[in-house]
């Protein structure tokens, strides 16, 4: 080994080890923050306009996220999230205007829903992945699931 | 109606970003990995010589006779036309019609993994190819004598090819993106078209050549097909040190751009979900604002994106190879762009197996289940008992997937790297200037590297 490529190794070694550093300090709270294991976080957007207020005045209980969804078979303010913890209960309703099926992908959940009916699902998240629960008449997708290990 | 990538209009599960700090951990690998690569420095070639080792000649009879051959292309042409039938008779939804599963998952997927172990699977299961042989076969025949061809236009090399996969990738991710359109019927039209094409060139140019360059799936398959163990020389089959054969493929005109390609278009599918999901939706809307429809703008938007893609892969690569040009004694440009295009080949591969690797093994239980069993997806068919079946997510948890995402380009790099040194030492007989050369691919293979890694830490997100 010359004297080039010693230094030049030597720079390699230090960038290596700053980047480790740098990077993995972010990972101390990304890391974790999902192994709480709290249930359900969930961000369903703009439909916490309709649904937000009902579900702040229960207060202690665990929130369960409601998807509406209107008279065109789209989701109010856009696809919700649901992260969870694998092992972790999901839990989230349907409120539809329109008579529909739902389709939980990947774990191959379906239930109907009436029109201006409420559907309920809350099932133990045993595969790890990101799903996508779907409107099957309209090919609509509504939620995008992440089970995190 | 959704506007989602094909992955996502087959498997229902799409994989998790790597965690920031395996992304973190395999970065700093690379760049260890890299500066041990460089201080290893080997003066002489490793891989440049097959060290062939002919197989019995009894074995190399019964594979590459007649027989086993017409067998073999039998059973490719017989699947094509089970495509093809099943995706202009069978259901329009993707997921369960045999078509799209087996071209884009078990084809388009499963021949690059299985070559690149085993050597090229995909030369005697060509349909194209069998049809061509027996045409020619047919032809000698009744006239006598065998056809006349064209020659081949050495200058276009392989880049028929490169166009071919381009237009391959383009059908399965960005026009399919529309959600509209990409159907099982759309894919058995154009591999009917496609089928037709090839045909048309086999006659022109000969069977052979038009395989040894233009047919995309013989020259795309046949290049991972050259890291693999088991290859054919004078009509008999034999072992060879893996990776080596990879040192002589990139001969024609045309070899860099496909491995570019390969590696650009796995870029641009793995990061439209992730990376370039904000300005593609940017673009897509920039579009609708002329008055373009929404399925138009989402092409148009991928297409530019795809071919981004392919110039910044070929950027990098071109800049790596104009930085060679400047150590003393190296051959001219030319030379150096296509004489170190096969060090990107594990690259590729690294690329195909970090983003489709979990995708593969879900979806090939589909096509060995249901698929197989009710290839038309009516509901009421079960040939083989096990229309019922479904897809087992669980066989795979999100930490093995990442760790084999993460190996796969920490290995591709670690190949890249080597066969790089290798050529360098044969181009630069003084092995200080080779590996003065080296650390310009180095910081090739880094980028590339580096790069996948950070769309893996993005993907889905």
């Amino acid at each position: 080994m010359n004297a080039r490529t010693g230094i030049i190794g030597a720079l390699l070694v230090v960038v290596a080890v700053v980047l480790l550093i740098v990077l993995s300090g972010g990972e101390d709270d990304g890391g974790d923050t999902t192994t709480g294991g709290s249930a359900v976080s969930s961000e369903t957007g703009k439909g916490k306009g309709r649904e937000g207020g009902k579900q702040a005045q229960t207060g202690t209980k665990p929130q369960v996220p409601t998807i509406v969804v209107d008279e065109n078979g789209e989701p109010v303010g856009g696809v919700a999230e649901i992260t969870v913890s694998k092992g972790d209960e999901v839990r989230f309703k349907v409120k539809s205007a329109i008579a529909e099926e739902i389709h939980v992908h990947g774990y191959d959940l379906m239930k109907d829903v009436e029109a201006g009916g409420t559907v309920s699902f809350a099932f133990p998240a045993e595969i790890e992945g990101i799903f996508e629960a779907e409107l099957e008449g309209h090919a609509e997708q509504i939620l995008e699931l992440r089970v995190e290990p | 109606m959704s506007f989602l990538p094909l992955a996502h209009a087959l498997a229902s599960r799409q994989d998790l970003p790597v965690p920031d700090w395996l992304f973190a951990w395999g970065a700093s690998i690379v760049l260890i990995v890299s500066f041990f690569a460089l201080a290893a420095g080997w003066r002489s070639p490793r891989f440049e010589q097959l060290h062939e080792r002919p197989l019995g000649a009894g074995i190399s009879r019964a594979l590459l006779g007649l027989p086993v051959q017409a067998l073999c292309g039998l059973v490719g042409v017989l699947l094509l036309g089970v495509a093809v039938y099943a995706g202009l008779e069978g259901t329009v939804a993707p997921d369960r019609n045999f078509a799209l599963t087996f071209v884009f998952v078990t084809c388009w997927l499963g021949f690059p993994f299985f070559s690149a172990i085993l050597g090229d699977v995909f030369r005697p299961f060509n349909p194209w190819r069998a049809i061509g042989r027996l045409a020619g076969g047919g032809f000698r025949l009744i006239a006598g004598q065998r056809p006349a061809h064209l020659a081949y236009p050495e200058r276009l090399g392989r880049w028929p090819a490169v166009v071919g996969l381009l237009a391959v990738v383009w059908l399965e991710v960005v026009y399919g993106k529309g959600g509209v359109g990409f159907d099982p019927h759309t894919v058995a039209v154009a591999a009917l078209v496609y089928s037709g094409y090839a045909l048309a060139m086999m006659a022109v140019f000969g069977v052979e050549e038009w395989c040894e360059r233009g047919e995309v799936f013989s020259v795309y398959f046949g290049m991972f097909g050259r890291l693999g163990i088991f290859g054919t020389r004078d009509g008999r089959l034999e072992r060879r040190r893996p990776f080596s054969a990879a040192t002589t493929w990139a001969t024609v005109p045309g070899s860099a751009a496909l491995v570019i390609a390969s590696i650009a278009t796995t870029s641009f599918d793995g990061g439209q979900e992730g990376a370039f999901k904000d300005p593609l939706e940017s673009l897509t809307e920039w579009f609708v604002d002329q008055d373009i429809s929404l399925v138009t703008s989402l092409r148009l938007s991928g297409t530019v994106f795809m071919l981004l893609c392919f110039a910044l892969v070929a950027g990098v690569y071109l800049l790596g190879i104009r930085g060679m040009r400047t150590v003393p004694g190296a051959p001219d440009l030319a030379k150096l762009r296509t004489g170190f295009a096969h060090t990107l080949i594990p690259i590729a591969l690294a690329y195909l197996v970090a983003h489709y690797f979990s995708f593969f093994v879900f979806q090939e239980q589909a096509q060995f289940t249901y698929l197989l069993s009710d290839p038309l997806g009516t509901g009421t068919t079960d040939l083989f008992g096990t229309a019922g079946s479904g897809v087992d997510y669980t066989i795979l948890t999100a930490n093995t997937i990442w760790y084999i995402q993460v190996a796969s380009l920490l290995a591709g790099h670690v190949m890249g790297l080597v066969l790089a040194h290798d050529r360098a030492l044969v181009y630069w007989s003084d092995y200080r200037r080779a590996t003065a050369s080296q650390y310009w691919m180095l910081a090739v293979m880094v980028a590339f590297t580096c790069f996948g890694l950070y769309l893996l830490s993005v993907a889905n997100g």
